[in-house]
């Protein structure tokens, strides 16, 4: 059964791995799949393949590869984030989005950009971006942990509240600032992965790797959540400090997927959701394969954007808001009749 | 070392002011099955949630295997005390063989998997509760009894000396109640030590070895079942007047609530029961809850029915055991059944020892002749005569069943009848 499973990862990074050809082969200028692999072979070492043309290279290198590495760094960030935070609060309507996590980076990332902070060293927009979000994050975890029973949809309304003000406050800070621009205001409260580049997705990659890998170490702990806080802590769990950690390193993660892509809905929430219906909720295989699973949703969701009406982009944030939002009022209104059940859970 | 697994030593909890454990010191020691009872609110659970370090005393300290609790490491002391919450729902659909190998998570590294020895020490635990084969079977789609006897078996993969369980049969049924204790017992046969806080003072007192009757976060008194679950000791900390027998059937302490007459009304109609051999204990309950004023007797000593009617305090007439009813005893009776307004005569059997009932049943202004219902044994006599003056009395008075008399309680026609009869 387990192993069947783990042919479940397995297929995902193979569709994944073609959906990466498909995605740098599409768009204005059509790359052919060889090409693609003849550079991804020579990429990884084997020097005697011959590359192709310069032009061709040159788009492959500087405009589709880092755009597809920057999709499927933020898809697998946004998906680990809102399996953690699904797991830590018991809730499967828990993610770093609908729990304003997301928005508190958004707020960050603004604040660098409008203050010129951004100008002055360019660490600074991941910097604040995850502050921001650990902001957020504190505010849930207070909220979460007061005291008697916070019921699932207490937490949710909450994050949404959260969400809503520093959505808010980055509206505000845009048209307020000087050098305010649409595009700016849109990519923030909308997000989007047009134009990212190599500088884009390497800067927050030595701490985002490392924070979805420490997330991964805390698997069993978030599958202790499952039992109750009080069975956790009898079996040997530090509750609230494991709660704090798994928080804060969700709340990083989010905020430098966030710097390289502004807000981008839903994959935080759906991804989970769908791959715990398919494998289980056991987060040391849950964990893995949402990675993956977010990082491939993002990815189809960026081409199906740019290849819908060509010569026009749709915003991935848009197409993972149309997908994800009549998902959320499903499950919403699933849990308003069935409660739990209605999740497949108890 | 002393013996003590656990011990805590005038340990206080309070919230805002008011103490919920209020200076409680008691010991447990290997091999022992401790009883923590007492009514809603005096602070069992919390007292659990204290010796397992959930929750840290506001006063006083716990030693555990004579170290203070709080400086074993959570994982050390999760190797020594396993604790079953009273929580038995996930929110996720966890295999029953995950939910068991948690209980391995204090002996795991965070880079070790779990072994083939913790797969084998899961499957046995689930077999040890009798539900093998369900490894693969969704948690959270199992009954409240089988959840139970899955977490029960985690704490038991747990392997740890001393368990903690918070009423852990609150939502069995009997069987399940039952099967829970005595697997529990068990394990103090191993010597372990199981504390279990627990509602039902009936199967607390079957398995426990020791009991502590906890009232406002204070150790009422404590000792073995049979010390503790007295009347004198539990009316006060339950607030109700508690009849406590032994079953005659399987020797076991019974604690039962009296029952209670319903108050007020005008005064009812004086009934006088004329019983035996526990044939007047359906009655006598069901005349105790209609409020009506009731009398008893002859009895004898021992009898059933007269330790009923001593418990209940109702008035009652008894003569010594295994003897005659002498004349003495039934001019004192004649009293109380030509006062009465009806005298029931039970289905009780008649022989020598008992025949001068019926002679007391002949002065009974009206008299009602309880026959066998059609599930229940007829009557018996023990003596020629006895079914001869039995027959006698028979012929001049009303007789029916024990259902056709509630019947007639429940309708109020019993002395409406009577009223018109006498007018």
């Amino acid at each position: 059964m387990r192993r069947g499973k783990t042919a479940v990862l397995l297929l995902l990074i193979l569709i994944l791995l073609v959906v990466v050809v498909l995605s740098i082969g599409s768009g204005a200028v059509r790359v052919p799949p060889l090409s693609i692999l003849r550079v991804l072979l020579h990429g990884i070492g084997i020097r005697s393949i011959e590359l192709p043309p310069e032009m061709q290279l040159s788009i492959i290198l500087h405009i589709r590869l880092p755009r597809v590495m920057a999709a499927m760094l933020v898809g697998a960030a946004l998906a680990m984030g809102g399996v953690a935070m699904q797991g830590l609060f018991r809730n499967p309507m828990a993610s770093p989005d609908i729990l304003g996590v997301s928005t508190g980076a958004s707020l960050g990332a603004v604040i660098a950009v409008t203050t010129g902070l951004f100008a002055v060293n360019v660490f600074f927009l991941p910097l604040l971006a995850i502050i921001g979000a650990l902001i957020a994050a504190t505010l849930i975890y207070l909220v979460s942990s007061y005291k008697g029973k916070t019921s699932l949809l207490f937490v949710v309304l909450a994050g949404l509240a959260i969400s809503s003000l520093f959505n808010g406050l980055v509206s505000a800070i845009l048209l307020f600032s000087q050098q305010y621009e649409v595009s700016q205001f849109i990519f923030w409260t909308m997000g989007g992965l047009e134009g990212r580049m190599w500088k884009h997705v390497l800067l927050p990659l030595p701490l985002l790797v490392p924070g979805m890998a420490v997330l991964f170490l805390f698997s069993r702990e978030l599958n202790l959540f499952a039992l109750g806080e009080e069975s956790a802590h009898s079996l040997g769990m530090h509750v609230e400090r494991t709660k704090r950690i798994i928080l804060a390193i969700t709340a990083v993660v989010t905020g430098l997927a966030i710097s390289i892509s502004g807000p981008i809905g839903f994959v935080g929430l759906l991804i989970p959701h769908l791959f715990r219906m398919l494998i289980g909720p056991d987060h040391r295989l849950l964990l893995p394969v949402s990675a993956v699973g977010g990082a491939l949703f993002l990815l189809m969701s960026d081409l199906l954007g740019r290849i819908l009406i060509p010569p026009f982009e749709i915003r991935v944030g848009i197409i993972t808001a149309v997908l994800g939002s009549p998902y959320f009022l499903y499950l919403i209104i699933r849990y308003q009749r069935k409660g739990l059940r209605g999740f497949g859970y108890d | 070392m002393t013996e003590n697994l656990i011990e805590t030593r005038g340990i206080t909890y309070s919230v805002a002011e008011k103490r919920i454990i209020d200076r409680i010191s008691i010991s447990v020691k290997r091999g022992e099955f401790v009883g923590l009872v007492g009514p809603n609110g005096a602070g069992k659970t919390t007292l659990l949630r204290l010796l397992i370090g959930v929750l840290p005393p506001t006063g006083g300290e716990i030693l555990l295997e004579d170290r203070r609790l709080q400086e074993f490491r959570l994982r050390e002391r999760a190797r020594r005390v396993a604790y079953l919450s009273q929580e038995t729902t996930t929110v996720f659909p966890y295999p029953v063989l995950d939910i068991l190998l948690m209980g391995r998570y204090p002996f795991l590294g965070r880079f070790r998997r779990e072994s083939e020895s913790d797969l084998e020490k899961a499957r046995r635990a689930l077999a040890y509760v009798g539900l093998r084969g369900f490894e693969e079977r969704y948690f959270n789609e199992l009954s409240g009894g089988e959840r139970q006897l899955v977490l029960f078996a985690k704490i038991l993969v747990q392997e740890t000396e001393l368990l903690l369980l918070d009423e852990p049969t609150s939502n069995l049924d009997i069987k399940h109640q039952d099967q829970f204790f005595s697997m529990a017992f068990e394990l103090t046969r191993e010597k372990k030590a199981v504390v279990a806080a627990v509602h039902n003072l009936n199967i607390a007192s079957q398995y426990c070895s020791r009991l502590i009757l906890l009232h406002r976060g204070r150790v009422a008194t404590e000792g073995k079942p049979e010390e503790v679950l007295r009347s004198d000791w539990l009316d006060p900390v339950y607030e109700t007047k508690t009849v406590v027998t032994r079953n005659t059937s399987t020797g076991a302490l019974v604690v039962d609530v009296a029952p209670r007459t319903r108050a007020g009304r005008q005064p009812m109609p004086l009934i006088h029961i004329i019983g035996g051999a526990g044939s007047a204990i359906n009655l006598t309950r069901e005349l105790v809850r209609r409020g009506y004023r009731i009398s008893g007797g002859i009895a004898h000593e021992y009898d059933a029915d007269q330790k009923l009617w001593q418990t209940l305090e109702i008035p009652s007439l008894v003569t010594g055991a295994f003897s005659h009813i002498t004349t003495k005893d039934l001019e004192k009776a004649y009293t109380l059944v030509e006062e009465a307004d009806l005298t029931v005569l039970c289905s009780f059997p008649i022989g020598p020892g008992n025949e001068g009932n019926l002679e007391l049943a002949g002065h009974a202004r009206r008299l009602v002749i309880l026959e066998a219902g059609p599930r229940e044994e007829p009557r018996l006599f023990f003596s020629p005569s006895a079914r001869s003056d039995f027959s006698a009395l028979a012929a001049k008075s009303e007789q029916m069943d024990y259902g056709r008399l509630c019947e007639l309680l429940e309708s109020g026609e019993l002395f409406r009848g009577a009223r018109k009869r006498r007018g």
